[in-house]
């Protein structure tokens, strides 16, 4: 009902005072569509990278959580290769946690605590899961391997502008095709969501 | 706020045509608030509950005027077949033989609106839905029946006709505004199958405990309209009631005693009489599509809804009546009986038991007491008085119940749906849990009957979904009265395989042949003479007029043995059932469907689809009901109050402006927080509960 209210307020407030690490802004003039990106964290294995988010305001925001999904290949244990994301505030209860008072900044927030704290206990991908819990040397090895090579690489789109990020984007998307096909596997391990 | 909103606008570079587009929206964003502030607050709690508000910035105040002078005229009529086109649904809405999705949309939209009915053909299937919605306690219901002709063997329906009548007049509604229709019904389907299927959907009324619905009385064939009777104003439980009653191919002889009973039945049988006489052609089309007229038997059920009365339930029993003749033995007393045993053994009758004994007199009425039992025992108390009190119409009524099985025979089969709804509060879902979890699947052999709950909520869906808050139901408890269920045995094996089936059904009519066949089947299994094929043969053989008449005939009989049966078996071991039903299971066969014509052609079943099919929302949000929400305590905002924001659409709260304050002592927009209300039940600041769990109710 109120999205469209909602959401300008919504871009103005993020466009303001964003919360470190985040910005996000309207994706060709749709309300409805936007893109935001999320610095890693320091001192995880995201750090350095800039991770690119699509997020789709469904008609009944803020009834409704926010779709958000990773359009930069991370690797995460809850987040799988299509960029889902495993986090209950992008769920309607009981099951999830959204709720009107939320919104499109403080679940970017949310997703940014994820990042830096995976939650091996409700994973969307298994083995990811598993290394980190069991292996986590090989986890961050390998997490920050794909921070460099998808994550970082993209730094240099920082300065471009809104327009031009979103032609680039569609790059890491199949890219990240191309990498899943080769170095994963298949998805049936998945048991988030 | 607005002014805000125009300068963000002004911030941002849009185009000039977009600047202005976002201009005029926030205008009337303006004046959408405006005009919320300034209703009364019935008239806030009408548009809203009618999903009339829309959104703010896309409509207009000239719209909403328009539209609350719509719905405060609208009320008054029950049928509005086209009324309710104003909203949503306005388009599909009168138009027959829509497709599945108008349907919903038809139905959501008959749900603000009141009252409709609507009706379309294909093929040799017809079918008429009537909604109704109690603005009181909020209950809908939906009937849908569908016609399948096979043959038009014989007129005789059109009998039946004047007995519908006298349904009608019961009925309360309006609907009799409208004529009956003119419908020609067709069919006079020799098939010999009867199914019913009833599937009650209980949702667990608030004070009483929904589970009632064990009433599933399932007499095989008369049709247990039952669950209409909601009689309690107040929280009727919502049953849902999914008949299916494929009426045996008619015999001549007996299209005049069809007493009205079952209304929804005579509506069929009414409708077709002027057309019999083509039904010979094949009249595939049933009647209805056009008319609006079927309403009458809905309503009587509605009506039953709202007042409890006595009246009207007779109609549930009436339509398997009409067997009597046929040899069916039923006597009105066993038919009595059995329905007491169901109304016992329904898990949920636990209140309701005494009324049974009471409604005995009544026989026929009984079922709807069942039906009614869901609700509290307080319905029950007056239903059973009711019944007493009846005791005139009972007659008739178990007059109607002997012939039921005849009168299915001779009647075209036809597929009941009728759906009642109420939305279930959060407190009553989790009865209904409980109720749910404790579910059984028993099948009553004698009476064909099978009642089935499931546990987790299998048949419970919500219903849902759709956007308009209104119209979200949840319907806890399904109990399908089919006379038999397939060979499974009750087992829980059973149970699962019961699901499946029934929601084949609902998917699609081909499923539902199927279910038809097993109902056939069990006919043939008591019949033991008569193989399950020649049902078929009469079905598929339209030329065999004459053969199928007997075909027909010895359905009737057959299905009037099954009756008789059963009950016998009830009244033998009530307690017993189990057995009984495992011998009969035995005993059915498996036999080969009977094919319907066209299969899936009728867009209804996807609705009924819609309605049951999601078990894996068991866990969906629950909303509160209007009356909770409405309890919420609301003010106006001040000058004076401190500035705030409505943590909904973040907007600062303006002079004037209506909030509503949860118990957490948070505020917000009376219209931001009654949606989100609508379909959840926690804060959305806190997410501490809205409602106290006081009302949840000790599981029985």
């Amino acid at each position: 009902m109120q999205r469209t209210t909602r959401l300008k307020r919504e871009l103005q407030m993020l466009s303001t005072e964003p919360p470190p690490g985040i910005s996000c802004w309207q994706s060709e003039g749709q309300i409805d569509d936007l893109r935001a990106q999320i610095l890693g964290g320091v001192s995880t294995p995201y750090e350095g990278g800039l991770f690119s988010l699509e997020i789709k305001v469904p008609e009944r925001y803020p009834f409704e959580p926010p779709k958000m999904r990773f359009l930069t290949p991370i690797y995460h244990p809850n987040i799988d290769n299509a960029g889902r994301i495993c986090l209950d505030a992008l769920k309607l209860p009981p099951k999830g946690a959204w709720k009107p008072s939320l919104n499109i900044s403080t679940v970017l927030s949310s997703i940014q605590v994820l990042m830096a704290e995976p939650n091996p206990d409700d994973p969307l991908m298994a083995d990811i899961s598993s290394e980190y819990k069991y292996n986590k040397q090989v986890y961050l090895e390998k997490a920050k391997r794909w921070t460099e090579k998808h994550a970082i690489q993209r730094n240099k789109g920082l300065e471009e502008t809104k327009g031009q990020m979103q032609s680039k984007m569609d790059k890491p998307c199949r890219k990240r095709d191309a990498l899943y096909s080769e170095e994963h596997q298949d998805d049936s391990k998945k048991a988030c969501m | 706020m607005e002014n805000s909103d125009s300068s963000e606008q002004g911030g941002s570079e849009q185009p000039d045509a977009q600047r202005r587009r976002q201009l005029d929206r926030l205008d009337r964003e303006e004046a959408f608030y405006q005009f919320v502030n300034n209703l009364s607050e019935e008239d806030y709690r009408l548009m809203r509950d009618n999903n009339l508000l829309g959104t703010p910035g896309e409509i207009t105040e000239e719209e909403l005027l328009s539209r609350l002078q719509q719905i405060k005229d609208g009320p008054e009529q029950s049928n509005t077949n086209e009324s309710r086109s104003e909203e949503a649904g306005g388009p599909e809405g009168q138009e027959e033989g829509s497709n599945g999705d108008s349907l919903l949309d038809w139905l959501n939209t008959v749900r603000r609106t009141g009252n409709t009915t609507r009706s379309g053909h294909r093929g040799n299937q017809s079918w008429r839905a009537v909604s109704r919605t109690n603005p009181n306690s909020g209950d809908f219901r939906f009937s849908l029946e569908i016609n399948v002709n096979r043959n038009i063997a014989e007129q005789q329906a059109r009998n039946e006709e004047g007995e519908q009548t006298e349904g009608e007049g019961e009925e309360p509604v309006g609907l009799g505004a409208e004529p009956e229709i003119p419908m020609e019904t067709t069919e006079v389907v020799e098939e010999p199958v009867v199914e019913e299927l009833a599937v009650i959907v209980e949702p667990e009324p608030e004070l009483t405990r929904p589970e009632a619905p064990s009433v599933v009385q399932p007499f095989s064939h008369q049709v247990q309209a039952v669950p209409a009777p909601r009689p309690r104003g107040v929280p009727v439980t919502p049953s849902f009631s999914y008949r299916v009653q494929v009426p045996p191919p008619p015999t001549v002889d007996e299209p005049p005693r069809r007493p009205p009973v079952t209304q929804s039945f005579s509506q069929q049988e009414q409708a077709p009489p002027p057309p019999r006489p083509t039904a010979e052609d094949l009249p595939p089309p049933r009647p209805r599509a056009e008319d609006p007229p079927p309403r009458a038997p809905m309503t009587q059920s509605f009506s039953q809804q709202v007042q409890a009365p006595p009246p009207p339930r007779p109609r549930a029993e009436d339509l398997p009546r009409r067997g009597q003749r046929r040899a069916r033995s039923r006597s009105p007393e066993q038919r009595r009986t059995r329905a007491r045993s169901e109304r016992s053994r329904s898990p949920l009758s636990l209140d309701t038991e005494p009324l049974p004994e009471a409604v005995v007199e009544g026989s026929s009425r009984t079922r709807q007491h069942v039906l009614s039992r869901q609700s509290t025992v307080e319905y029950d108390a007056q239903l059973g008085g009711a019944a007493t009190v009846d005791p005139p119409t009972a007659p008739q009524e178990a007059e109607p119940v002997a012939g039921e099985g005849g009168a299915a025979g001779r009647r075209p089969p036809t597929i009941m749906l009728d759906l009642q709804v109420r939305r279930v509060r959060p407190g009553e879902y989790r009865q209904r849990d409980s109720i749910a979890s404790r579910t059984r699947s028993r099948s009553q052999t004698s009476n064909n009957t099978f009642l089935y709950e499931s546990e987790r909520g299998g048949f419970r869906r919500t219903f849902s979904r759709s956007e308009r808050a209104g119209v979200r139901t949840y319907v806890s408890t399904i109990r399908i009265p089919i006379r038999r269920i397939s060979d499974a045995g009750l087992s829980e094996a059973t149970s699962m395989a019961l699901q499946s089936m029934i929601r084949q059904i609902m998917t699609g009519f081909g499923e539902l042949s199927y279910f038809m066949d097993s109902d056939s089947d069990s006919s043939d299994s008591n019949r033991g003479p008569n193989p399950p094929p020649e049902h078929g043969e009469a079905l598929h053989n339209p030329d065999a007029a004459t053969a199928g008449t007997a075909a027909s005939a010895t359905a009737g009989g057959g299905l009037g043995q099954d009756s008789a049966e059963p009950r016998t078996d009830e009244r033998g071991g009530e307690g017993g059932t189990p057995a009984a039903g495992a011998g009969r299971e035995g005993r059915a066969g498996p036999r080969g469907p009977i094919s319907l014509e066209e299969p899936g052609s009728l867009p209804f079943l996807r609705l009924a689809h819609f309605f049951l099919l999601n078990d894996d929302e068991d866990d969906q949000p629950r909303g509160l009901t209007k009356e909770q929400i409405d309890n919420l305590s609301t003010r106006n905002f001040g000058e004076n109050d401190a500035l705030k924001t409505c943590s909904v659409c973040i907007t600062e709260y303006a002079q004037g402006n209506k909030l509503r304050k949860l118990p957490c002592s948070h505020e917000y927009h009376v219209h931001c927080i009654d949606r989100w209300l609508s379909e959840n039940s926690t804060c959305p600041i806190c997410r501490r509960a809205v409602l106290v769990p006081a009302n949840r109710e000790s599981v029985v």
